[in-house]
């Protein structure tokens, strides 16, 4: 559904604060810009909403001082013009924000990186060197029967992934209360979600960076290889033995993880220990994985980067093209090199933190509730997709697409009509500069 | 403005024009046989002969969705290999095996196509695929949803539902889809391969549910025909790249029982089992089959020596197939109770007995099937090789002494067991005219493509005569889009967006209660945000739809 009109009341509102997307959240307001009741959503959710709405709308600012919106593009267009190398960094906006944001990168010779990317490309550099087998919400609601939890995160991070996938009233093709659970990682036995505390099988207590030895190890046991299944300190080998015959037995095992808290150098041969752990369990049973992501729209603007440019995030376009490297491009490596001379940051969905601090030039395109430690060259207020203005983004899995609404209007331009006019003014003093 | 073409050489097989020197003239968009009366041209092209076909209509071509996303993300070494630099008019990009949108746009325009459609949209992720439609500029673009796979189709078969109620649900997707088109791949066995299933024959029962895939066939291709959607059911047949898999193709056809049924790429399905390697080419029996069962269509899905990317919604035999990968990386993915899809990176070396004989399959089935109007030119891109090899294809079925040419250097043993180079019979312009407008758009109820009838979209191209029929069909001279120029000289000259083509039958609304159902019990995604509006198409998604009427029909 697009909607352009305001929604006063919905049962299906798509929430833009995590990867989830719970497209379910209920809405009752009657002054559109008033207060907003929403349920059916999680806390974080529901606090999101309300501090959003609740929140001082700032405007137009250059160097922490007041402007008008017009004053503001003028100088982005002089910035953009005068950049030799600019950085696009932050990128949490929706599908068309990200569609402007690419176009503008081609024209003024920008690099692209999302802020946080260093999870997305654990993911995405497993995906790109060996490939996977993944599943999503949906099929894994309905058909998993064991269920392997990797982590202590991702209930904090995706906090209704227990009651919409995980444990939901009933599934196709199991007896969701036969669904059996196991923990790998951090996990303190008191910190186990107590709707699943009856179903957990095991829970192997491990620190993240170990996880990658124990798939690798399970991957033996599974193969039936002479490994020593107590070569782990501190992990039971009788609990790996067991562990590998119930995934060789079950139906379809689900791996969940989240890789924003594998946060250790080289996390990436982490997913792709566990993700060829998957493969080989698929050799005669079945098996999927299960990343979690998507928070702060990575997933959709890494997808809307592949199909436009052919290449993920950490793409620039300096040299009439894309180019992409994952380990030179990362936007944290490229102002510490000062490998840039100009920073336009989006921050258009909250809880991405504040731009990076950087002696460059800053653009700063902003949720108008954006409070900045140090104010930027210029800040631009700009909608929120999903509550300011309608637009799409991606759930976790990267196969739904969802539409977001729009729930009030403040009058606040979207991500994408400030990038496309940047665009237009640019394009325009190009040609006035071009000698007849 | 009112255009002249003067004195080009028509080609039209829709209107029976086999190369007769006619002017045309364009006006507002559309073609037109005479000025308008008291109308001058403003624009005169002096063609001289040059030969005039409508645009080019790839009826199958995966060039949007989240699968063909999967294989750009898995293959940066494609784009780094077939960089395209931004110009003053176009935007940059890149790839050959799996291009990036913008590429797959610019690249279709330079070689005259006008029009594409993707033919394997998951319903979930149709959103994608509009997406990414829109964002490949210069071609109009459709797509056919995939249905035969989901959990809620084959519930209700399974229940014994009515006729009517799938009908409703058909027809129901392709309103929530803004398709135009029905699509089943390996029916049922995606589905199967989630209970662990590794294969399902057409008479083979569903591990989970009481049906077989022919009963999936028969009750599809009846609800299309019955809709009155002009497409007739776009089938991925079961066993797709066995040997032997001929005999589940022609029970497939079988299946339909009369009812219209165009069986895709189908050169992956025409394999047998003779020989010291137990892989022979079935093309000859798939063709006599097709040449006299006319309620069957096909496309070839030719293989092309070189790398490519297979991306297909099979993620049954696409799984199977993974140690072929090369390079050596593979993706598959279960999603959301509809169906699946597999990445498989691939390289077709002439050198190898399988890939040379899949090579000459491709080539036999063009030839020895008698009825261009039946015969659709594809590659299956890039599943057999990119859309970029048409030119070299449509030279291999004009000229048979560069087929033969290229015939002596792929595998002896496979030259030795193909048939190829005893058919004599060598297309013509006509007839791939036929293949590549006329048919396309006839098949998809397109009226006003793919001819150069007075009154059509003046969707053309100009190409110059050659005795290199890959050099004419490389790079037109001129093709218009809606009447604008838009490519000289094979090199695009004024960019522009497309419209997204979709069918709208009717259907009883009652279905959406045993749909909404089914999702608040079982869907993690709501049914008020499944379907795609109008105004998404047009505001949200960038690519306005335009509706194309329904006819039901009964067996032909």
């Amino acid at each position: 559904m697009w909607k352009t009109e305001l929604t006063a009341s919905t049962d299906h509102l798509t929430c833009p604060f995590c990867g989830l997307a719970c497209d379910d959240l209920q809405l009752e307001h009657q002054d559109p810009n008033g207060p907003i009741d929403i349920r059916n959503g999680c806390e974080t959710a529901r606090n999101a909403f309300t501090q959003l709405m609740a929140a001082e709308t700032r405007p137009p600012m250059i160097a922490g001082r007041p402007v008008a919106l017009e004053e503001t593009l003028e100088r982005c267009v002089s910035r953009l013009r005068e950049a030799r190398a600019p950085l696009f960094g932050g990128l949490a906006t929706d599908v068309n924000g990200m569609r402007a944001a690419l176009s503008l990168a081609d024209q003024c010779g920008a690099l692209l990186d999302h802020v946080n990317s260093d999870a997305l490309f654990r993911n995405q550099l497993v995906q790109q060197d060996s490939g996977w087998m993944t599943t999503t919400l949906t099929e894994a609601r309905n058909r998993a029967d064991l269920v392997v939890l990797i982590g202590s995160q991702w209930h904090e991070r995706f906090p209704r992934l227990i009651e919409r996938v995980l444990s939901p009233p009933e599934a196709l093709f199991t007896e969701t209360s036969e669904r059996r659970f196991v923990l790998i990682g951090p996990n303190e036995s008191q910190a186990v979600p107590a709707e699943l505390r009856g179903c957990i099988q095991n829970v192997i207590q491990i620190e993240n960076r170990q996880i990658g030895a124990l798939a690798g190890l399970l991957r033996g046991l599974v193969a039936g290889r002479p490994v020593r299944a107590d070569a782990i300190p501190d992990v039971n080998a009788e609990t790996l033995l067991t562990l590998a015959e119930q995934l060789k037995s079950a139906s379809y095992a689900l791996f969940v993880w989240s890789a924003a808290e594998l946060d250790f150098p080289h996390a990436e041969l982490t997913v792709q220990a566990l993700s060829e752990l998957v493969r080989d369990l698929n050799q005669t049973t079945r098996a999927a994985a299960l990343p979690l992501a998507g928070t702060l729209g990575d997933i959709t603007v890494n997808q809307v980067c592949t199909w436009q440019s052919g290449y993920p995030l950490r793409t620039d376009f300096q040299q009439q093209g894309p180019r992409y490297d994952p380990m030179l491009n990362r936007h944290q490596d490229i102002l510490a090199r000062n490998e840039c001379d100009l920073l336009l940051w989006i921050a258009a969905i909250p809880g991405g933190g504040d731009p990076p601090s950087t002696d460059c030039p800053t653009l700063v395109l902003g949720h108008p509730g954006l409070l900045l430690e140090r104010p930027p060259e210029v800040f631009i207020p700009v909608g929120v997709p999903g509550i300011d203005h309608p637009g799409h983004w991606y759930r976790s899995d990267a196969a739904c697409p969802l539409p977001l609404g729009q729930i009030r209007d403040l009058g606040l331009p979207s991500v994408a009509q400030i990038l496309t006019q940047l665009g237009q003014r640019l394009a325009q003093t190009a040609q006035e500069e071009t000698p007849c | 403005m009112l255009t002249k073409l003067a004195g080009g050489r028509l080609y039209d097989p829709a209107n029976g024009i086999d190369g007769e020197v006619r002017d045309l003239y364009i006006h507002d968009g559309r073609i037109l046989h005479h000025p308008p009366p008291g109308e001058t041209p403003g624009q005169t092209f002096d063609l001289d002969g040059k030969l005039v076909m409508a645009g080019a209509i790839d009826m199958h071509t995966h060039i949007g969705g989240g699968k063909v996303n999967i294989a750009r993300a898995m293959l940066p070494e494609d784009q780094r290999a077939h960089r395209r630099n931004r110009t003053a008019s176009t935007r940059s990009g890149g790839g050959h095996a799996a291009p990036s949108t913008l590429a797959a746009g610019y690249r279709y325009a330079e070689m005259g196509y006008t029009c594409c459609f993707e033919p394997a949209i998951l319903p979930i992720n149709a959103r994608q695929s509009h997406m990414e439609m829109a964002d490949t500029p210069m071609v109009d673009t459709g797509g056919y949803a995939m249905l035969g796979n989901d959990d809620l189709l084959l519930q209700l078969m399974s229940e014994g539902a009515s006729q009517e109620t799938i009908n409703d649900y058909v027809a129901w997707t392709l309103h929530a889809t803004q398709c135009i088109g029905i699509k089943v791949v390996n029916p049922g066995g995606i589905n199967a391969f989630k209970f662990n299933a590794r294969t399902l024959d057409v008479d083979e029962q569903h591990p989970h549910y009481p049906l077989k895939p022919r009963d999936i066939i028969r009750t599809l291709s009846r609800a299309v025909a019955e809709l009155g959607v002009p497409h007739p059911l776009h089938v991925h047949a079961s066993n797709l790249g066995v040997p032997g898999n001929r005999t589940a193709t022609l029970a497939t056809m079988a299946a339909a029982e009369g009812f219209p049924i165009h069986l895709t790429h189908i050169q992956f399905h025409a394999y047998g089992t003779e020989g010291d390697r137990h892989f022979s080419s079935a093309a000859a029996e798939i063709a006599e089959a097709v040449n006299r069962l006319k309620n069957v269509t096909i496309d070839v899905g030719q293989v092309m020596f070189g790398q490519t990317v297979t991306i297909s919604g099979d993620s049954m035999h696409q799984h199977a197939n993974h140690h072929h990968a090369h390079p050596h990386k593979w993706t598959c993915m279960d999603i959301e109770c509809e169906a699946g899809c597999g990445v498989i990176p691939f390289r077709y070396k002439d050198k190898n007995f399988v890939n040379a004989l899949q090579w000459a399959i491709g080539l036999e089935l063009f030839l020895m099937v008698e009825d261009p109007w039946r015969v659709f030119l594809t590659t299956d891109h890039p599943n057999g090789a990119p859309f970029t090899s048409y030119p070299h294809l449509i030279r291999l079925l004009m000229d048979r002494s560069f087929r033969n040419d290229q015939l002596a250097r792929i595998h002896p043993d496979a030259a030795a067991m193909s048939l190829l180079g005893s058919l004599e019979r060598e297309y013509s312009l006509y007839e791939i005219a036929i293949m590549t407008r006329a048919a396309p758009a006839r098949i998809l109820g397109l009226t006003d493509r793919g001819h150069l009838g007075s009154g059509a979209r003046a969707d053309l191209c100009v190409y110059r005569p050659s005795d290199d029929a890959e050099r004419i069909f490389s790079s037109p001279m001129l093709v218009f889009k809606n009447g604008e120029v838009v490519v000289e000289e094979g090199r695009i000259t004024r960019p522009l967006q497309g419209t997204t083509q979709v069918v709208r039958p009717e259907y009883d609304r009652a279905i959406e209660r045993r749909i909404g159902d089914w999702f608040d019990r079982h869907h993690t995604v709501r049914l008020a945000n499944f379907g795609i509006s109008d105004a998404e198409m047009a505001e949200g998604i960038g690519s306005p739809v335009e509706v194309h009427p329904c006819r039901p029909r009964s067996v032909t």
